[in-house]
C-alpha cells in the first residue's frame, strides 16, 4: 500500500477547465482547510501588512502615527545597536540550531533503547522543557555561578578554568545556547517518532550484510531522518532568531551588550523606548531575514534530505 | 466554594438588595479579585450617591504591596465618594509595557505607580494626562523636595506626584575591617567622607583568593549593588545632561573621571578575577539574597540604598556593620550622591480621574508616605515629613533622610530615560570589563542616545 | 502500511558482532554487554545532567533560609523546609494562576485537537487542484516571528469587541485584551507546525479505506470523524501535549495581553518573586515546583499513548 501522496495534478494556474470531480474536491478541500484561511488572514496576513504600514512611521504607540517614509530603515542601518543584535542573533542560532538537531538526534537514540527501565530515562530527558524559561533562567543562573555554582564547581574540578557564563561578554551567548539544550527533549519527541517508522527490515537487511553500527546509522538512521532534521532545523531557526525570554530574564542584553538580542532590542524599542514605528521597520527586517534564511535552507536541503519516493 | 458566593453577592447587587459599597467589601473578603468587583460593578446601574471606582496599578511586589495596600485601605476607610482598588501588575521600573498596552486598549487604570525618572519619556510618548487642571493655581514644588519635583515634570508641566525617594550611601561591614586591623572609625560621618583611592587602599588589604588564584573574598567589588554609571558619574561631580546645549552628557569630565577610576581600580586587580567574582551583574536582581556579596561576608564595602537598613537586618542580623558617606575624588571635595524613587500617574483614558486625583493625593500626600516610610522604609519626598524628627529615630535611616536627600542628585528627567539608562550601564560594563576606555565607551553612549533626544529639543528642565 | 514498531535503536546503537561460533557463551556476555551495560551507563549519564536542573529546583524548594546562604551549597536540605511550598502560594496568587493556566491551556488544547486535524485533513485526504502550493503557503506561516505580530496583535484585539454572554443574550462590547481570547482564539484556526505533523500521520492512513467509504456514500465529513480521525488519535495525543506545554509555559503572549492578577497565568506569575532589590528564591523554585508537577505526572501517565503510540511513518 502507498504511502505517498496521491500525485497532484496540474493545479488551477495550469489548467483553465476543472472537471467535475476536482471542482467537488476543490470545493472540499477549501472547505476543511477554512479555519486556516481564516486564521491566516486574520492573525497572520492583517498584522504584517499593519506592521509593515506602522514601519514607515513615526509612533510612540500613542496618538496620531506621523508618516517619515523610509525614515526607520534608514535610521536602522545607521544605528550600531541594530548590528550588534543582528550579529548576536546570528550568531546564537548559527551554533544553536545545528547544535539542537544533534542533541535531539541523540536524545531520540537514547530514548529508544531496548531496555526496561526506559519510560524513566525519557522522562527524565524529558523533564527540562517542561519547567517555566523563567525559572529554568534562574536556576542556571545558580547552576553556573562563577563562585557559587556546582557547575563551575565540577568544571574546575576537572581543571578548568572559572567561567562566569552570563557576566562575561564572550560566554554570554554561549551560555544560552548551552541553556537552550536543555529544551530538547521536546523536539527529540518528535525525531523518536521518525526512529519509529524506519521500517525494521532496512536493518535486518543491513545487518545481514554485516554492517556495524556507525554504518548501519550512517546508512539508514540518518537518510531515513533527514526530513525530520530538516523540519527541527527550520523550526532551531526560526526560535533561534526569537530568543528573548532567557535574555529579558537573566541579562537584559548584557554585559556590554553581549546578548542583546534581535528581538530583545525590539521589544525595548516598541514598549520601553516608545519607538512603535522603529520596532515595526525591525520586524519586518526580521521577517524578510527569516525567510531568506529558510528558503536557502531548503535550497540547500534538496540536496541531502532523504525523499522514500524518489 | 467562594464562587457561589460571590454569584449570589452579584445576583444580591444587581436586583438592588445590597448597595455597592456593600457589595465591594463582602466581595473583596472573599478574595475575590479588583478587576472583577469593578466589572461587576460597571455592570451595574450606579446611584448618585454610591462610591465611584479609582483602579490603582502598581508593578510593585512584596513588601512594599502590601503597605500600599495599607495606604488603600485607610484611604477607603476615610472616604465615602471614591474607593480605590490595588492591582499588581506586571513590569518594573522602565518596563511599563503593561501600561502602555492598557492605555491602547483602552483598558488602562486610573493610577500607575511610575519610577520617577520615567515620567517625562512617558509624558512625552503622550500616556500620560497633564496635572495642571487638577492642581488649579496651586504650586507643589515647595511640597517637595527640588529633584523629586523636577523629575515630576516634562517641559515645564505637571505629569506626576512624587512619592517615596531613596539615596546611595557606602556601607561597611565594621567586624571585617577590623580583623584587617582598619579602624572603622576613619568612616565616621563625622569625619566626613574618605577618598575613593584611600577606599581602594582599605579595600585591597582585604582582598583574598584561593588556591586557583580566584578572589575569595574582596574588599569592594567596585560594580555591585548599586555602584552604577551614574554613582560614579555623580560622586566625582559629573552632569548627565546639558540643558542649554539639550545634549547628553555622557562624556562629561566628571562622568569620564569617575568610570576611569572604576576602569583603574578593576585593572590593577585583573578584570577577570574581579568579574568572575562579581557574577554576572545584570539589570535585574538574579541572585537570591542570601547569596548576595555583603551579606554573605564576601565583600566588606558596597554601595547600596537606606533599603538595606531594612535587608540587613533581615537576612544578617549578625553583621555589624556602618554606613558612610559616598566617597569623594579628593581630599576636601564635597560628597555627592544620587536619589530615585517612585510617583503617582493619571494615565491617558483613565476613567475617575477626578477620584484618580482624590486617591493620588492621599497616596503621595503626607499620610501615604508617612505609612510608607513608617512600614518599608522608604523615604519621603514631602520636605516636611523629612523634616519630622519623631520619624527618624533610626540614627542611620535620619542620616539618609537629613543628610544625604538635602544634596542629592537625581537622574535628568530626559523622554529618553530609559534608553539612556540602557546605554550607560553598556558603557559602564566595557568600562569594568576593562573592554574600552572610559572616554569611547562614553562618547559611544552620546552617539547612540542623543539622537533619540534630539526631536524633543529645546527641553525645559524644572 | 500498518504501523511498525521495530526497535530501531537496537540495530542503530547497540552492535551485535559477528559472534566467534566457537565461544558462544562469551558472544552472548559481549552482547548482553553491548546492549544493556553500555546503553544503560551512557544514558545515565545523560540523565544526570538533564535532571540536574530539576533536581536544584527541588531541592532549593526545599531548603531553609539558613541552609541557602551555605556556601559551598549543600546537596540535599539537612532540614527540610515544607513551609515553602505554603509561603509559596501564599505570596502570589498562586490559585488565581493556576486557574487561569488550567484554563487557557484546556481551551489551547481544544483549539489545537478541533482545527489541526481538520485542516491537516484537507491538506491529506483530498486531491484538489492547487493543494501542493497552498501548503507550501502553510509551511512558509512558521517563518513568520511572534514579535514580528505582536504590535498589530495587540491593536486588532484591542479593536475587537468580545461577546459577553447574559443569559441567552449575547452583546458585544469591550475588546480582548486582558481575557483568555487573544491566546486562546487563535489555537483554533491551526498552527503550521501542528498542521504539518497531523499531515504527515494522516497520509499514512491507507488511501483505500476512503476510497471504500466514498463508493459506499460516506460523506467527507464522516469519512474524516469515523475513518481517519480515529486512526489519527496518536497524532493527535502528540499535539495536545505539544499545543498544552506551550500554553502552559508560555511568556511572551500573557506578557503582552493579559493584565492584572485576576488573570495571569503562573508563568508570568512566577515573576513576582522577583523585586526590585530581592529576589525570594526559595519561593520560587516552590512555586515553579508546583507549576512542573502536573505536566511531570501527565507525561508519565501518557507516556505509552504519545511516545509508544506514534510513528511518523517516512516523512516527505
Amino acid at each position: 500500500m502507498s504511502t505517498t501522496a496521491p500525485p497532484i495534478r496540474p493545479g488551477p494556474f495550469g489548467r483553465l477547465h476543472l472537471t467535475r470531480s476536482e471542482r467537488r474536491n476543490l470545493r472540499l478541500g477549501l472547505l476543511f482547510i477554512s479555519p486556516w484561511i481564516v486564521g491566516f488572514l486574520a492573525f497572520l496576513v492583517y498584522p504584517i501588512v499593519y506592521t509593515l504600514r506602522i514601519s514607515f512611521t513615526e509612533y510612540t504607540g500613542f496618538g496620531e502615527p506621523e508618516w517619515i517614509g523610509l525614515g526607520n530603515y534608514q535610521a536602522l542601518l545607521q544605528d550600531d545597536l541594530f548590528w550588534i543584535s543582528l550579529y548576536n542573533t546570528l550568531y546564537y542560532t548559527a551554533l544553536a540550531a545545528p547544535l539542537g538537531v544533534v542533541v535531539a538526534m541523540g536524545l531520540a537514540l537514547s530514548m529508544n533503547q531496548p531496555l526496561r527501565e526506559v519510560p524513566l530515562y525519557r522522562a527524565i530527558l524529558y523533564l527540562p522543557s517542561v519547567i517555566p524559561l523563567f525559572t529554568l533562567s534562574f536556576i542556571f543562573l545558580i547552576l553556573m555561578n562563577p563562585t557559587q555554582g556546582i557547575f563551575n564547581q565540577f568544571l574546575m574540578a576537572i581543571g578548568l578554568p572559572n567561567i562566569n557564563w552570563f557576566g562575561d561578554p564572550a560566554w554570554t551567548k554561549l551560555a544560552f545556547v548551552f541553556l537552550a539544550q536543555f529544551g530538547a527533549g521536546q523536539v527529540a519527541l518528535i525525531f523518536l517518532a521518525g526512529l519509529k517508522g524506519i521500517p525494521v527490515t532496512l536493518y535486518e537487511a543491513a545487518m545481514l550484510d554485516g554492517a556495524g553500527v556507525w554504518s548501519r546509522f550512517r546508512n539508514i538512521t540518518l537518510p531515513m531522518m533527514t526530513p525530520i532534521i530538516l523540519y527541527d532545523l527550520i523550526l532551531g531557526l526560526s526560535l533561534g532568531l526569537q530568543v528573548f525570554t532567557q535574555a529579558y530574564v537573566i541579562t537584559r542584553g548584557g554585559p556590554a551588550d553581549a546578548s542583546r538580542f534581535y528581538v530583545l532590542y525590539l521589544y525595548d524599542n516598541a514598549f520601553r523606548y516608545g519607538k512603535m514605528g522603529y520596532a515595526s521597520a525591525m520586524a519586518w527586517i526580521l521577517f524578510v531575514i527569516t525567510f531568506v534564511l529558510a528558503m536557502l535552507i531548503f535550497r540547500w536541503s534538496q540536496r541531502w534530505v532523504h525523499y522514500e519516493n524518489q | 466554594m467562594a464562587d457561589s458566593t460571590y454569584r449570589d453577592l452579584v445576583r444580591k447587587l444587581r436586583g438592588g438588595r445590597i448597595s455597592r459599597r456593600h457589595f465591594m467589601q463582602s466581595a473583596a473578603a472573599l478574595g475575590v479579585s479588583a478587576t472583577s468587583i469593578s466589572s461587576a460593578l460597571r455592570a451595574n446601574p450606579s446611584y448618585a450617591q454610591e462610591a465611584s471606582e479609582v483602579v490603582f496599578w502598581t508593578t510593585h511586589t512584596e513588601p512594599e504591596l502590601s503597605s500600599l495596600q495599607n495606604i488603600v485601605d485607610a484611604f477607603n476607610a476615610g472616604n465615602s465618594d471614591v474607593q480605590a482598588t490595588l492591582v499588581q501588575v506586571l513590569g518594573d521600573e522602565t518596563d511599563t509595557t503593561q501600561l502602555m498596552t492598557a492605555v491602547r486598549g483602552g483598558s488602562g487604570p486610573d493610577v500607575y505607580m511610575l519610577d520617577r525618572f520615567i515620567v517625562a519619556q512617558r509624558a512625552a510618548e503622550g500616556v500620560l494626562q497633564d496635572l495642571s487642571e487638577f492642581l488649579g493655581g496651586e504650586d507643589p514644588s515647595e511640597t517637595y523636595v527640588p529633584f523629586a519635583w523636577a523629575e515630576a515634570n516634562f517641559q515645564g508641566t505637571p505629569f506626576a506626584l512624587p512619592f517615596d525617594t531613596d539615596a546611595r550611601a557606602l556601607f561597611y561591614n565594621i567586624g571585617m575591617l577590623q580583623e584587617a586591623g582598619i579602624d572603622p572609625a576613619q568612616l565616621d560621618i563625622a569625619n566626613g567622607p574618605i577618598t575613593w583611592d584611600s577606599l581602594a587602599e582599605m579595600a585591597t588589604q582585604l582582598n583574598e583568593t584561593d588556591a586557583d588564584g580566584n578572589f575569595s573574598r574582596m574588599g569592594f567589588a567596585a560594580y555591585t549593588d548599586q555602584a552604577w554609571h551614574y554613582t560614579y558619574g555623580f560622586a566625582f561631580g559629573g552632569n548627565f545632561f546639558d540643558e542649554a546645549a539639550c545634549e547628553v552628557t555622557p562624556d562629561d569630565a566628571g562622568v569620564v573621571a569617575g568610570h576611569q577610576w572604576l576602569y583603574d581600580y578593576v585593572a590593577a586587580l585583573d578584570p577577570q578575577k574581579v568579574n568572575a567574582f562579581a557574577g554576572p551583574v545584570a539589570a535585574t536582581v538574579t541572585v537570591p539574597e542570601e547569596q548576595q556579596v555583603f551579606i554573605s561576608e564576601r565583600v566588606a564595602f558596597t554601595i547600596t540604598g537606606n533599603w538595606y537598613l531594612k535587608t540587613l537586618p533581615q537576612y544578617a542580623p549578625d553583621i555589624e556593620y556602618g554606613v558612610a558617606l559616598m566617597p569623594v575624588p579628593n581630599e576636601g571635595d564635597e560628597s555627592a550622591t544620587w536619589a530615585g524613587g517612585w510617583s503617582a500617574v493619571i494615565p491617558q483614558g483613565a476613567r475617575n480621574p477626578e477620584g484618580a486625583w482624590q486617591f493620588m493625593q492621599h497616596l503621595a500626600g503626607e499620610a501615604g508616605q508617612r505609612t510608607y516610610l513608617e512600614e518599608v522604609g522608604n523615604l519621603p519626598t514631602i520636605v516636611s515629613l523629612l523634616e519630622e524628627s519623631s520619624l527618624f529615630t533610626d540614627e542611620r535611616l535620619r542620616f539618609f533622610a537629613q543628610d544625604l536627600l538635602p544634596t542629592a542628585r537625581n537622574r535628568p528627567p530626559l523622554p529618553v530615560g530609559a534608553r539612556y539608562w540602557d546605554e550607560l550601564t553598556s558603557a559602564w560594563e566595557r568600562i569594568y570589563l576593562n573592554q574600552e576606555e572610559p572616554e569611547s565607551a562614553l562618547a559611544a553612549v552620546k552617539d547612540r542616545v542623543q539622537p533619540d533626544l534630539q526631536g524633543f529639543c529645546p527641553i525645559d528642565v524644572v | 502500511m500498518a504501523r511498525e514498531q521495530p526497535m530501531a535503536g537496537t540495530a542503530a546503537m547497540p552492535a551485535i558482532g559477528t559472534p566467534a561460533v566457537g565461544d558462544a557463551r562469551r558472544a552472548w556476555l559481549l552482547k548482553q554487554f553491548r546492549e544493556k551495560v553500555v546503553p544503560r551507563v551512557a544514558l545515565i549519564l545523560v540523565c544526570a545532567l538533564f535532571i540536574l536542573p530539576f533536581y536544584w529546583m527541588v531541592v532549593t524548594a526545599l531548603k531553609t533560609r539558613e541552609e541557602l546562604v551555605m556556601y559551598p551549597p549543600t546537596l540535599w536540605p539537612s532540614e527540610l523546609a515544607w513551609s515553602n511550598f505554603r509561603e509559596a502560594v501564599e505570596y502570589i496568587p498562586f490559585f488565581r494562576y493556576l486557574f487561569n493556566t488550567s484554563a487557557i491551556t484546556f481551551l489551547t488544547i481544544v483549539g489545537s485537537v478541533i482545527s489541526n486535524p481538520i485542516i491537516a485533513y484537507g491538506f491529506s485526504r483530498i486531491e484538489w487542484p492547487g493543494r501542493d502550493k497552498v501548503f507550501y503557503v502553510v509551511l512558509a506561516t512558521v517563518f513568520i516571528p511572534f514579535p514580528v505580530l505582536i504590535v498589530a496583535l495587540f491593536d486588532i484585539f484591542a479593536n475587537t469587541p468580545r461577546p459577553v454572554f447574559n443569559g441567552l443574550e449575547v452583546s458585544w462590547e469591550g475588546n480582548w485584551i486582558n481575557t483568555y481570547m487573544p491566546l486562546v482564539a487563535p489555537m483554533f484556526f491551526g498552527n503550521a507546525f501542528w498542521i504539518f505533523l497531523m499531515r504527515q500521520f494522516m497520509m499514512q492512513i491507507p488511501f483505500e479505506i476512503s476510497d471504500a467509504a466514498r463508493i459506499d456514500g460516506a460523506s467527507e465529513f464522516r469519512i474524516f470523524s469515523q475513518i481517519v480521525l480515529p486512526q489519527a488519535l496518536p497524532a493527535i495525543g502528540v499535539i495536545s501535549i505539544f499545543a498544552g506545554l506551550h500554553a502552559w509555559n508560555d511568556f511572551l503572549g500573557p506578557l503582552i495581553f493579559l493584565q492584572n492578577e485576576t488573570m495571569y497565568t503562573l508563568a508570568v506569575g512566577l515573576t513576582f518573586f522577583q523585586s526590585q532589590h530581592q529576589l525570594q528564591y526559595s519561593l520560587l523554585m516552590a512555586a515553579s515546583t508546583l507549576v512542573v508537577l502536573p505536566v511531570i505526572a501527565l507525561f508519565l501517565l501518557f507516556q505509552r499513548t504519545f511516545v509508544e503510540g506514534i510513528s511518523l511513518g517516512s516523512l516527505k
